[in-house]
């Protein structure tokens, strides 16, 4: 018992541990609400959300009324829980930062790259999520919606997915660091 | 109202294994990318391996009806999975 106490403490687990974690996760929710376990539409619903409130022209299209139902859909609440569980996560191994200092900017492999600028970060942080929100919207899904949920059930999409996700991420990893690759 | 608190308990403990893991790190993501950390592929494949093997044998024993599988139109995912890369290189998703 004091073992596995000491081991929720840590800041890192095992990758296999927490695959482990993540896999049973996965099957409880197909098994208990029926639902794969998804990150992006979340994000879709509550732009639809807000769209149809806003400009209700704009938004009355197919995707929005037909693919991405606008409203506070199961993703959503999957998203809140999400985001409290990573909190919890980050509590119990003490490396919770809100409200700290170095908050907006922790990396130190970030600022070695680009500079310890928070604009910075923020700026691509924001840009590289609209790129990922249109991807994930294209491909059906994200690394977890399409890739860990999807291929759980052997859907050719997901690895289809992680092909293109791990060809383009090397590519722009290599432009980014160029020498230092 | 039963549900909505099941899924945001799957919820939570979708983060605290994202977060255990590294995943919420931007160093953890890119460097799977430059091959010097691939604490991402090993949590992913793990989750996979799993998650397959666990929903097959439901499946086998006829406790589990399988939801909609993500569907295939092939030039989409792949399209979708090259700009994701992208994203995901430059923001640590």
């Amino acid at each position: 018992m004091k073992f596995i106490l000491n081991y929720i403490r840590k800041e890192t687990w095992s990758p296999y541990v927490a695959g482990v974690l993540l896999g049973l996760v996965a099957i409880l929710a197909v098994l208990t609400s029926n639902i794969l376990l998804g990150g992006s539409g979340a994000f879709e619903n509550l732009a639809g959300m807000i769209g149809k409130a806003l400009a209700p022209a704009a938004f009355d299209n197919m995707y929005f009324n037909f693919i991405m139902p606008p409203g506070l859909t199961t993703g959503v609440i999957l998203m809140i829980g999400a985001f409290f569980g990573g909190m919890i996560g980050a509590a119990t191994s003490k490396t919770l930062k809100w409200g700290k200092k170095d908050a907006a900017n922790s990396d130190f492999q970030w600022k070695r790259i680009f500079g310890p600028q928070n604009w910075k970060r923020w700026l691509l942080a924001f840009v590289g999520a609209i790129i990922l929100e249109y991807a994930a919207g294209i491909a059906g899904g994200c690394t977890s919606g399409l890739a860990i949920s999807g291929g759980m059930l052997l859907a050719p999409a997901a690895f289809l997915f992680i092909a293109g996700m791990f060809a383009s991420g090397i590519a722009t990893a290599l432009i980014i660091y160029r020498r230092r690759y | 109202m039963a549900n909505s608190i099941m899924i945001l308990v799957l919820g939570g403990l979708f983060g605290f294994s994202i977060n255990k893991a590294g995943l919420t790190k931007y160093n953890k993501i890119v460097n799977v990318f430059r091959f010097t950390d691939m604490a991402v592929l090993k949590f992913m494949m793990t989750a996979l391996a799993v998650g397959m093997s666990g929903m097959f044998i439901l499946r086998g024993l006829g406790l589990v009806t399988f939801p909609n599988v993500p569907a295939t139109y092939i030039v989409g995912n792949l399209i979708g999975g090259l700009i994701f890369g992208v994203g995901m290189a430059l923001t640590g998703f």
